[in-house]
């Protein structure tokens, strides 16, 4: 008896130290230590041994399956770590990453956004309109003349209906204006039409971003803090700004307005960014006619003062990036889409 | 509008105002200074110089060594390189330290190794027109070390812009009174004496038919005339801003026209049968103009005629070639005249023909600046040509400023903001102007300056401005609200065009900067920009490009590139009239707006495909148009989202050396993406025709877009070699279905058990069948199922070719307790049961 339980111990070491992968390791522990392992029927031998020698068989058995299990233990780290080692052998950590199909957003997109986001954080709301507009909305209402050259079939598209589509994103001042109680502080970006030859400068489909404010006394200084204050946020916290008298039928005194600009390179120069000005007092008369009320009589736009502004987001695109074609900006050439990401 | 500041200089004192200091100064007011340009030198450096000798330089062909007399008592060695001069010819020559037209100084150094000390001039060099190619060859007669300032006089060109509110800064004199007012320097006006002019009512010599249109008009006769080249300094004048002298007569009509902004017109008075008719044109009328061209008239546009019929000009537009002033005319007629600024517009615009006269008639003239202009071209005519003037003749009236004559005149101070007052011409008959008053009440300067301009500022302004206090008039405090407007600004009507003039000069450097502005709720369209940014970022980062894309697209184009209305899968079909068209479209490729975002998406495809893409992956969001009824219903504008999906489903790369075609799941895919835990389901439509495979979206189960395969002869057309899937979808609808509130749901309690089935079924039946037959079943145990497999078999080996298999799984639980294996089974058992009633040739496997 004692001398097959040397036996057993002897081979089963041996054959441990023989297996190179988990399988041997657990297929030696079932051979060997399993129900019907080796040592296990052996362990049935003990019935048979004289009670005098029990103890020492006993012992000899129990040291055997220490022996083996700790080989067995010792055996099944080893392996595994090899395996490891192994499975990160052939990873070449230099090759380059597996391509997934890139996407992002229009340039547009992105310069609307970050426009809107400054002028939300000033407490704007954001208004929309039609873009098959009427000319009560596109021009009456907005104080420009009957014979104004915007007017011409030449400059503005119009349909047989006698609707037309938008010239500027203005005529959401008026809607929202029809639609809502003073105050009004809304922007509203969106498309605008005019009839222009498609050039490296012109489209004939171009976004802007409008926007008015309206209270009881708001005043010139309002519309320089503010314009001052979105286009420092634009362009960084030291841009210069200036204020350029200008007209417009809808706005007076109305103003253009220049950013100091530096490309790289270059002298700063000062670039046209936007037009604005204090609303003019008929457009308020035409959204209280609108509203079915008198001037002078339960007014309820009339007596009050307000400013409105306009910025070209187009162009806007393209100072910020130096695009020199406009109509890079619809070809949608993802070479040049995948620049802005 | 070119101003030559030597003209300017003449009418206001501009010693010392450096131009860049003045280009600043009418910037800041408002008139935006284009150009300017310097014309001529006035640096005693550059003289006349006669060339001495002239030898080749010895390392360069196309050089002359030259030696030249400036008349300081040696000759001085200059390399020219121009080809037109010879020996004993007067040039100009810049000696070192002049400073020529670009800021470019001129210094001794060596050409080709060889030492010059100055250079000679071509005329454009000196900043003048070139007369010809080279150097300017100057008369023999000239005295060698002249300075060039004093052959040609030098001067600065500034172009402006000036806004069409501000017709009265179209001229000389006009743009003297503003620069004066705003600048406090001098304004020097050239004496016009209307008050003394000689009158007489023209009676039958000019007859007015139209007075809407031209309601006033005066006319001198000058006889004896004689018409030949103008004196040095009128021809200068005109040379400078760009005009071509003609004759004396002409040229002093250009001349008052720019100087004082009256647009004037002499007809040669042998050329007019009986006096002047002005009447509209008779419809087809032909007329010749002085351009050489003839023009179609119709019966919009105001003719002057004489009494025969003949037309003579168009008025306020162009005279005619046959009445015209030349070498031979010895009596001419000298019209003043004021035309409606709209007809005039209509006139202009619709020939195509402008001249600087319509320019203004367009913006507006003023009327008391008709007769005023006479006078002076008169003067003028009588001193450079001779002749006997008889009275002015004057028809009609000055017509009211259109804005002044709507309002109720009366003097209360609550009521009007306008009254009249009027400004006499003329002795014997007399032509009244009327004046307007405006009325500002100093609460309103400070409402809209914030009470940054003092009142005594404001009154300055407007003073300097040429209005005048009612106070100062009247000579009473009360009427200090009321300013009487002067005749030459139009634009001057109501308080806020006061206000502007204010602020303008003002300047806003000087008006404080102010931060405020009140709580603003979030609107609608807020929610609805959160929401569509939201799917532009899901998107951008699911690999798929943002496009923008022309809004006007063509109805049908032959070039694949373009969007067209064929490649549209609109939200709702398209049916005839439902495309808007504009009426007078640019070019047929952009004549109609867009119904879907589809035909642009393909086309931004197709232009990626072409330069070598292979991975096609776009979206756009925006508006779409369409009309309610066919073409009689309403306009309507949707915002939707356009995806479109081809070509391979990933770039390829080492790990993926073959990508896999994109297909319909793949952009299914996407769109769940963009609605987690909702679902989209396709329902197959019939397909339009550029549709291979066509179905209705909906979201949760509610209608919302459009899904599709463009058809492969569509694909071959537009040389896409790749199956091409699109989604058109409803933001609207998208937005109130995923923002609409969320309640979390608990963690169920008890385990689940799931169970496998693999169905055969006919290759035709479609997996929405399968769907149907399961949720028939209404088994409140089955809490999910979902397809994990489909198999075919078109050689039929494995399975039948005409079949399909399909597997799904189903997990089954109850909230309240774990399930046993029989109550899983017989769950189970009635979603198979439904399955085989349901759905015909369905079996199990």
């Amino acid at each position: 008896m004692k001398e097959e339980i040397v036996r057993i111990q002897r081979d089963a070491l041996a054959r441990i130290a023989q297996v190179s992968d988990r399988r041997g390791v657990e297929d030696a522990r079932i051979a060997i230590l399993g129900k019907k392992g080796e040592l296990t029927l052996a362990q049935t031998g003990m019935k048979d041994v004289p009670r005098e020698e029990k103890p020492a068989v006993g012992q000899l058995l129990n040291d055997a399956r220490r022996a083996i299990t700790e080989a067995l233990d010792a055996k099944l780290v080893e392996v595994q770590a090899r395996a490891d080692r192994e499975a990160v052998a052939g990873v070449d950590l230099t090759l380059p990453a597996r391509s997934l199909p890139l996407g992002g957003l229009h340039p547009l997109t992105i310069v609307r956004d970050e426009a809107i986001g400054i002028l939300r954080r000033m407490g704007f709301a954001l208004a929309d309109g039609p873009e098959i507009e009427d000319e009560f909305h596109c021009f009456d209402a907005l104080n420009t003349p009957a014979d104004h050259p915007a007017r011409n079939e030449k400059d503005t598209f119009y349909f047989d209906s006698g609707k037309l589509l938008r010239t500027h994103t203005s005529t959401v001042q008026i809607r929202s204006m029809e639609k809502q109680l003073p105050p009004v502080r809304v922007i509203s970006p969106g498309s605008a039409y005019r009839r222009d030859e498609i050039d490296a400068t012109h489209l004939s489909a171009f976004n802007q971003l409008e926007g008015l404010y309206v209270d009881t006394d708001v005043s010139v200084g309002d519309l320089k803090g503010t314009l001052e204050y979105f286009l420092r946020a634009l362009f960084g916290s030291d841009t210069e700004v200036r204020f350029r008298p200008h007209f417009f039928p809808f706005t007076e005194p109305s103003f253009e307005i220049d950013v100091k600009l530096k490309a790289a390179g270059q002298e700063p120069r000062w670039v046209e960014i936007a037009g604005c000005g204090m609303v003019d007092p008929a457009v308020f008369e035409a959204v209280d006619r609108e509203r079915g009320l008198e001037p002078g009589v339960r007014a309820c736009y009339a007596g009050l003062t307000g400013f409105a502004f306009g910025i070209g987001l187009d162009r806007l695109a393209m100072i910020r990036w130096g695009i020199r074609d406009i109509r890079a900006l619809i070809e949608n050439d993802v070479r040049f889409l995948a620049q802005f990401q | 509008m070119k101003i030559s500041l030597n003209w300017l200089s003449q009418y206001i004192d501009l010693a010392g105002l450096g131009v860049d200091e003045m280009s600043d100064m009418l910037t800041f007011a408002g008139i935006e200074v284009e150009d300017i340009r310097q014309q001529g030198v006035d640096s005693p450096l550059v003289v006349v110089a006669r060339v001495a000798s002239a030898e080749q330089h010895p390392q360069a062909d196309r050089l002359k060594v030259c030696q030249v007399d400036v008349g300081d008592g040696t000759l001085h060695q200059i390399v020219c390189g121009a080809q037109n001069y010879k020996v004993g010819d007067k040039v100009p020559c810049a000696l070192p330290g002049a400073v020529l037209p670009g800021n470019f100084e001129i210094k001794v150094g060596k050409l080709r190794g060889v030492e010059s000390r100055g250079m000679l001039c071509s005329a454009s060099e000196l900043g003048l027109p070139d007369k010809e190619h080279g150097l300017w060859i100057l008369p023999q007669e000239l005295e060698v070390g002249t300075p060039i300032s004093q052959v040609v006089k030098a001067d600065t060109i500034v172009e402006v812009e000036v806004t069409p509110n501000r017709p009265d800064l179209l001229s000389h004199n006009g743009m003297a009174f503003e620069l004066a007012a705003i600048s406090g320097r001098e304004y020097k006006p050239v004496p016009i004496d209307d008050a003394q002019v000689e009158l007489e009512p023209a009676g039958d010599f000019v007859r007015l038919d139209q007075p809407e249109i031209n309601p006033y008009y005066t006319a001198v006769k000058i006889s004896g005339v004689k018409v030949q080249e103008s004196p040095e300094w009128l021809k200068e004048r005109l040379v400078a801003i760009g005009l071509r002298p003609i004759n004396n007569i002409v040229d002093i009509t250009n001349f008052v026209l720019h100087e004082q902004g009256t647009p004037l017109h002499a007809f040669d008075a042998n050329r007019v049968q009986g006096g002047i008719v002005t009447r509209t044109a008779y419809e087809g009328e032909t007329f010749k103009a002085l351009d050489g061209q003839e023009y179609v008239l119709n019966c919009t546009d105001l003719v002057v005629a004489d009494q025969s019929g003949k037309a003579l000009a168009i008025g306020g537009v162009m005279g005619g070639e046959e009445s015209g002033v030349t070498e031979s005319t010895t009596d001419i007629i000298l019209e003043s005249a004021w035309f409606k600024p709209s007809a005039v517009r209509a006139t202009s615009r619709r020939l195509a023909l402008s001249s600087d006269s319509s320019y203004r008639f367009e913006r507006g003239t003023s009327a008391w600046n008709t007769l005023r202009g006479s006078v002076r071209a008169v003067e003028l005519i009588l001193e450079l040509a001779g002749g006997t003037a008889s009275p002015t003749y004057v028809a009609g009236k000055p017509a009211p400023n259109p804005a002044h004559a709507a309002m109720p005149s009366c003097g209360t101070p609550d009521g009007p903001t306008s009254v009249f007052a009027s400004l006499k011409q003329g002795k014997g008959a007399t032509v009244e102007n009327g004046l307007g008053f405006v009325r500002l009440s100093w609460a309103e300067l400070d409402q809209i300056s914030g009470g940054s301009i003092p009142h005594e500022e404001g009154a300055r302004i407007l003073t300097a401005l040429g209005l005048r206090s009612g106070a100062e008039i009247a000579g009473e405090e009360a009427e200090s609200e009321y300013w009487l407007v002067p005749p030459h600004r139009l634009d001057l009507t109501r308080a806020c065009d006061l206000l502007e003039e204010i602020v303008r000069v003002f300047g806003l450097d000087g008006i404080p900067s102010r931060f405020r502005g009140p709580f603003v709720a979030e609107s609608a369209v807020d929610l609805a920009y959160n929401f569509q940014m939201g799917l532009r970022r899901k998107l951008g980062a699911l690999g798929f490009y943002e496009t923008q894309t022309i809004k006007l697209i063509a109805s049908e184009s032959a070039d694949g590139t373009i969007a067209q209305v064929k490649d549209a899968l609109p939200v709702r079909p398209l049916q005839e009239g439902d495309i808007i068209r504009v009426a007078l479209p640019l070019s047929e490729d952009h004549s109609v707006l867009r119904p879907a975002h589809t035909p642009g998406l393909i086309a931004a495809a197709v232009r990626n495909s072409n330069q070598g893409a292979s991975v096609l992956r776009f979206f756009e969001l925006g508006r779409v148009f369409r009309n309610t009824g066919g073409g009689k219903g309403r306009d309507i504008e949707t915002d939707t989202l356009g995806i479109l999906i081809a070509g391979d489903r990933s770039p390829r790369s080492w790990a993926d050396p073959r990508p896999e075609q994109s297909s319909f799941e793949d952009l299914l895919a996407v769109m769940e993406v963009l609605a987690p835990g909702h679902s989209f389901t396709l329902t197959p439509a019939r397909p339009r025709e550029q549709a291979a495979l066509g179905a209705d979206v909906q979201l949760d189960g509610k209608a919302c877009g459009y899904f599709a395969r463009l058809s492969l002869s569509r694909c071959r057309e537009l040389g896409l070699d790749k199956p091409v899937y699109l989604a058109e979808l409803d933001l609207r609808k998208m937005q109130e279905i995923l923002t609409a509130p969320v309640k979390a749901a608990d963690l169920p309690q008890f385990p689940g058990s799931s169970r496998d089935a693999a169905m055969e079924l006919p290759l035709s039946t479609p997996n929405a069948d399968i769907v149907k037959a399961i949720e028939a079943a209404r088994e409140k145990l089955l809490v999910s199922y979902s397809c994990f497999d489909v198999f075919t078999d078109p050689s039929g080996q494995k399975l039948p070719a005409d079949c399909k298999s399909i597997a799904y799984t189903f997990l089954y639980r109850d909230p309240a307790k774990t399930l046993t294996a029989a109550e899983v089974d017989s769950a189970h058992q009635r979603v198979l049961k439904s399955l085989t009633d349901k759905v015909k040739g369905l079996s199990f496997r």
